[in-house]
């Protein structure tokens, strides 16, 4: 399977990139990893007549601390980011989901902003993105934006990118003191794309969960947070049991599509499970 | 009976083949450099089945780069079509063209093939061949393909029952009435595909002015492979050589002539100009043979005590829509061996073989793969109505050592197999009291583990008096030669095809042990038609028995003329007091072995450039040519336990333990065979839990990618465990009995008996592959849905 | 007006240059076997899937199916060709010699760049992060216990002789 034609451009700088970017309009596309766009390019599900090529732009490539955020460049890569003790301990729950993505040699490759702008709806980043409520930096020739994840993604790999735009860099907010997380996924094989996964904080307040974030991929089109389902069950004692009636109220409110080979019952089965031991997990976790 | 004692087979060697292998240094038809050759890419049917209106290939062919596209039509010209008709009751003939000229009968039915300078010139310009279809209906089930009202995959036959044979053996029926029971069980296996590594592909080579074809391609049988490709061009088996290089996997992919390596070698004939074609992945999972997608149904009748009085066995395949293979004989395989390590005399079998939309079947590493699930899942089956412990019923029907020889209702004859010993081995090996124990004791902690038992006894060899009886044309015989050079170093060849199972360096252990060389010195030459001798190829776990037989009978017959030069050089009256031991001559003196300072290389000297000096009448040179035809079907036999634990939440299943004990016979490398034992337990358990080829109701292929075809990994699969049980078989030479594809048949079995047997609490049986999560919550749902109404 | 045309490119393999003219489509995986005549690295599925087309670029293991050869101008790509020295197998290809780690070959070359740049980084693996690395490299053939425990036992052999130097 060889890709359909295309022109090639390779820019040195950003400022470059957004130029040729805005100058080949709708025909181009841009490569980071490859790791996604390549089968796509090979199987011709893709035909650019251009192809922008990023992977000059080492200055996308970093990790660093900005405020109480975590910053990662686009260009970083998804081992990077899971071997990197400052996303261990900042930004936990990033590191835990990256070390899941695909397999080594992919997560050699493959980068936050190609993950987020491919916006798989089984893939990590964009999960826990929308999870944590990461924002989205920005840039076009001559303009920038900042969208938080809620706003990013819209369908079924499609965001609110325009087609002169790239991601530069992302922000996700650093976990708090006593808090755990977790992150569950259910696939068939290893390194193989979520059919359910799960992103979950909790920060206790003595024995108390003052907080809980629910995550979800796979019950929906893009990934979604629950916060209206589990806001209710804060401020009660931490235990098993409430784990348990936590998964049991996501289960409830989820509506995932139906599918000859995953059914819609089978994926609200798989959410409560996963659910509730992403909670446990999240639980030990906090209390160190 | 004690083993025969070998010096050199069975010794632990690294293997010969891998240098090149590792180094990326092994020639691929692929890596094959041939200046000027053009590339090939086919136009395939988007449709399941479809008239073929027109094809429109102006625009493509005004590509830049673009040499010919060619049709059904112009192969029709420059090839005959294929016959596929054994004479066979019950079996319909069918009839193929090289490209389909009226209809496409799969998805992926090749329409149009595209020569240009390179692959990636050829697929542009595939895509501008415009094809008009006038759509059909499709039959994508076997069900359906056995509707009355149906619409006709082939159109010459009288319906899509392709074949349809049943026997009756004994009264079934009345053991039936006697019974105190009738157990019903059924055994659905999906369809798969081979997936070897290396995807088809090969290179034709036209030479004008010899008249002469060279046709690079990996393939499992070079000689039948090189007879069908000379007859479909019309030409003499003189002007056509095939070349095998280093294969990646073959599996049984690799063993027809497929209709897109005859159209390459017609274009390159026609064209006069080298062609290649490398089939790519997507082409791969959709127009390649496929394979198993069987049905089967079990009725045994039993006695109070569970012993199996009667059994019935009804099958039915899907078969695709061509014959590539013969229509009868995979199935057929399964019905003839099902009774396997039990006793039991009256048994009958129906047998239905349908075509539907989908691409045609090839035999997968083990084809008869359903059979042990079958059985022991019938034996399962009785131990659970019955309320009996699996062990014991199995211990109540199985075949006794005192048993063999045993003719099976079948007319096949069990000997030299050792199932009970492998059972209570492997029993013994994974502590079988302790784990009921410790499955008590688990489920009282809501965890779920079960233990699976499969008994495997696996048909190898297949000789011609097999394939006469079962009325399937054809040899089971093997062809081998052995030259040993002035120099004294050893060459020898044999008709099989290499596809990675290591026969450089098994089969150098045959020819070490009959001539009396070390492994090491021994050269296997294979896969050029040229060169080796006509064989039938490598299939059906024949490897060892007839390749390393004919090499090991060869080697025999070297030996005695190499000890009888060796006696004349050393002014013996004759050579009864010598050997050849790693190539140097030994007298038996005073009771010891002694060198005498001959060796191999001073024989084949004198042999080759001093013949005057052999004995009297004895003819110059050191080559040897040899045929053998084995038993019509030896066996081998192995016992699986595996152990799973099953997360009811979830439906995943989980490996604790893997335990095989095995007698695969004389093993000739017990490197070669262990890998051989991994390899086939792997492809059952990745099967049983992830392959699946997935057609909806339209015939369109929904597993057409690797992230839709699942495959194991490394992380999917248990450690194994292996316990080596080898008795020989005393008809063979050397004792060999073959192997290689019972690994398949238990690992089905066993894995499945082990979830049945984790599932036991929740009174659920799973009778369907793949053994997906869904699956298992869909029954364990179904199950508490009942109970929750009750 | 987008250009498909063939370009001049310099792709670094082996420590060698070559100059080659390739469409930017070209992948890695077909200029390196036919451009570069190095047909050691095998092609398998051109989705990124089965793993047999892993090389090394600047050290990391890719998938070069999933890379175009234009892309890799001013990197170092390093294939299966250059792992023997003289001969002389990696500790890695010993290992899986001696286990019987691989049957008929076609996926090896992909494991074997995986693994040299593996081992460089985690000397001493435990099974599980073996399995982990190894599961995006397919093998049909072996059902992967040899592989692993070959890796095993050249981890092992590597972190006694710490001189071997790996690709």
């Amino acid at each position: 399977m060889k890709p359909a034609a295309f022109d090639y451009f390779r820019p040195s700088s950003l400022e470059e990139a957004l130029e040729q970017l805005a100058a080949a309009g709708e025909s181009a596309k841009v490569i980071a990893g490859g790791q996604s766009l390549g089968p796509m390019l090979n199987m011709r599900l893709a035909t650019p007549s251009d192809l922008i090529d990023l992977n000059d732009l080492t200055e996308l490539a970093y990790i660093r601390e900005v405020g109480d955020t975590l910053e990662i460049g686009a260009l970083t890569r998804h081992d990077q980011i899971a071997e990197s003790k400052l996303v261990q301990a900042r930004c936990p729950l990033l590191a835990q989901a990256a070390k899941t993505i695909g397999h080594y040699a992919i997560r050699q490759r493959g980068t936050m902003g190609g993950s987020l702008a491919h916006a798989d709806p089984a893939a990590q980043f964009p999960l826990i993105a929308t999870t944590l409520n990461a924002k989205i930096e920005i840039v076009k020739m001559g303009g920038q934006r900042s969208l938080p994840a809620s706003a990013f993604f819209q369908s079924v790999m499609a965001t609110a990118l325009t087609p002169d735009e790239i991601i530069r860099c992302v922000r996700f907010p650093k976990a708090a003191e006593n808090e755990g997380t977790s992150f569950q996924l259910f696939n068939r094989r290893h390194g193989d794309y979520a059919i359910v996964a799960v992103a979950a904080t909790v920060v206790l307040d003595g024995d108390r969960v003052s907080r809980v974030r629910v995550g979800l991929s796979g019950v929906s089109a893009i990934p979604q947070v629950w916060d209206d389902v589990v806001r209710p069950f804060a401020g009660r004692m931490a235990s098993a049991a409430w784990a348990a009636e936590v998964a049991l109220a996501v289960r409830a409110a989820v509506l995932p599509e139906d599918d000859p080979r995953i059914s819609a019952v089978y994926r609200k089965e798989l959410t409560q499970t996963l659910v509730e031991r992403a909670l446990v997990h999240a639980l030990s976790r906090a209390k160190g | 009976m004690s083993p025969p004692e070998f010096h050199y087979i069975g010794q632990h060697l690294a293997r010969k083949e891998d240098y090149r292998l590792l180094t990326g240094h092994g020639r691929y038809v692929d890596d094959i450099e041939v200046p000027g050759a053009l590339h090939a890419c086919f136009v395939r049917s988007p449709h399941a089945h479809a008239r073929i209106v027109s094809i429109d290939s102006e625009a493509a062919r005004q590509m830049p780069g673009v040499v010919a596209v060619v049709t059904g039509h112009e192969l029709a010209q420059w090839t005959t079509r294929q016959r596929m008709a054994p004479p066979i009751e019950g079996l319909q003939a069918m009839e193929m063209d090289t490209l389909p000229i009226d209809k496409v009968r799969f998805q992926g039915d090749p329409v149009a093939c595209v020569i240009a300078t390179d692959r990636y010139v050829a697929e542009d310009a595939a895509e501008q061949v415009m094809v008009a279809y006038e759509v059909l209906p499709a039959v994508s089930t076997m069900w359906q393909a056995l509707e009355p009202d149906s619409p006709r995959v082939d159109e010459s036959l009288t319906s899509n029952l392709l074949s349809h044979q049943h026997a009756n053996h004994g009264d079934v029926e009345a053991r039936r009435r006697e019974a105190h029971r009738v157990i019903e069980s059924t055994f659905s296996q999906h369809r798969q595909t081979h997936l070897p590594i290396e995807t088809r592909g090969c290179i034709a080579v036209w030479d004008e002015g010899r008249q002469h074809l060279t046709f690079h391609v990996g393939t499992q049988v070079p000689h039948p492979y090189r007879t069908t490709l000379a007859s479909r061009l019309c030409l003499s088996e003189s002007q056509v050589s095939v070349i095998s290089p280093d294969v990646g996997g073959g599996f049984g992919q690799k063993i027809a002539l497929y209709r897109e390596e005859l159209t390459v070698a017609a274009v390159a004939r026609h064209l006069k100009r080298p062609v290649r074609w490398r089939e790519d992945r997507l082409e791969n999972l959709l127009a390649s043979a496929q394979a198993r997608e069987d049905f089967c149904r079990t009725r045994a009748a039993v006695s109070a005590d569970g012993r199996l009085l009667g059994l019935e066995l009804e099958i039915i395949e899907d078969f695709g829509a061509y014959s590539f293979y013969p229509g009868n004989y995979l199935a057929r395989v399964v019905a003839m061996i099902l009774t396997g390590p039990y006793k039991v005399q009256d048994y009958s079998y129906d047998v239905k073989v349908v075509l539907s939309n989908k691409v045609g079947n090839g035999p997968m590493r083990a084809p008869m793969a359903i059979t042990s699930w079958v059985m022991e899942g019938t034996m399962d089956a009785i131990a659970r109505e019955l309320e009996l412990d699996p062990v014991a019923v199995r211990r109540l029907n199985m075949l006794q050592p005192e048993d063999f020889p045993y003719t099976m209702a079948t007319g096949e004859v069990l000997a030299d197999i050792t199932p009970r010993e492998t059972l209570e081995g492997a029993l013994a090996a994974i502590g079988y009291d302790d784990f009921r124990r410790r499955q008590q004791q688990a489920r009282a902690q809501g965890v779920y583990l079960g233990l699976g038992i499969c008994t495997v006894v696996e048909s190898t060899t297949y000789g011609s008096r097999f394939y006469k009886a079962a009325g399937i044309p054809g040899s089971g015989h093997e062809a081998a030669w052995l030259r040993i050079e002035p120099s004294g170093a050893v060459n020898a060849s044999v008709g099989l095809g290499a596809t990675g199972q290591g026969y450089e360096t098994s089969l150098a252990f045959a020819v070490a042990e009959g001539l009396g060389v070390t492994p090491q010195q021994v050269h296997l030459h294979l896969g050029h038609t040229d060169i080796a001798p006509y064989g039938m190829g490598s299939r059906g776990a024949r490897g060892g028995t007839a390749g390393g037989g004919t090499l090991y009978l060869c080697a025999q017959e070297a030996s005695v003329k190499v000890l009888a030069i060796g006696a004349k050089l050393l002014g013996l009256e004759c050579s009864l007091a010598l050997r050849l031991r790693d190539g140097r001559i030994e007298q038996m003196t005073d009771g010891e072995w002694v060198a005498t300072g001959v060796g191999l290389a001073d024989v084949a000297r004198t042999a080759y450039l001093d013949p005057l000096a052999l004995p009297a009448g004895m003819h110059p040179g050191l080559e040897f040519h040899r045929t053998y035809e084995p038993p019509p079907m030896t066996y081998s036999n192995s016992t699986h336990l595996c152990e799973v634990q099953v997360d009811v939440a979830t439906g995943a299943i989980r490996f604790v333990r893997y335990v095989v004990a095995e007698d695969c016979g004389t093993v000739l490398s017990p490197v070669v065979v262990e890998g051989q034992q991994h390899g086939a337990i792997a492809m059952g358990l990745s099967g049983a839990l992830f392959e699946q080829v997935y057609y909806d109701e339209a015939g369109q292929n929904l597993s057409g990618t690797l992230a839709d075809y699942l495959v194991a990994t490394a992380c999917e699969l248990p450690h194994i465990e292996i316990l080596s049980m080898h008795t020989p078989n005393r008809a063979t030479p050397a004792g060999i009995k073959g192997m290689a594809e019972g690994g398949v048949m238990g690992a089905i079995g066993a894995l499945t008996n082990a979830v049945n047997d984790a599932l036991a609490p929740f009174d659920v049986v799973v009778n369907q592959q793949p053994l997906t999560p869904m699956y298992l919550r869909d029954l364990l749902r179904e199950k508490s849905n009942l109970t929750n109404k009750a | 007006m987008s250009n498909f045309e063939k370009r001049p490119i310099t792709l670094t393999v082996n420590g060698h240059n070559h100059e080659l003219r390739v469409e930017p489509r070209k992948l890695l995986a077909d200029a390196l076997r036919e451009d570069c005549r190095l047909t050691g690295t095998h092609v398998g599925c051109e989705h990124g899937v089965c793993g047999a087309c892993t090389v090394l670029v600047d050290g990391k293991p890719v998938r070069s199916c999933l890379t175009y050869a234009i892309q890799m101008e001013g990197h170092e790509v390093s294939t299966i060709e250059s792992v023997a020295v003289n001969a002389t197998l990696s500790p890695l290809q010993q290992a899986l010699h001696e286990e019987h780690g691989l049957q008929c070959g076609f996926c090896t070359p992909g494991i074997v760049m995986t693994f040299e740049a593996f081992l460089k980084n985690k000397p001493d693996p435990s099974d599980e992060e073996i399995r982990d690395a190894l599961s995006g490299n397919l093998c049909r053939c072996t059902g992967y216990q040899n592989i692993v425990k070959a890796i095993q036992k050249a981890a092992e052999q590597m972190r006694r002789n710490p001189d071997y130097v790996a690709p």
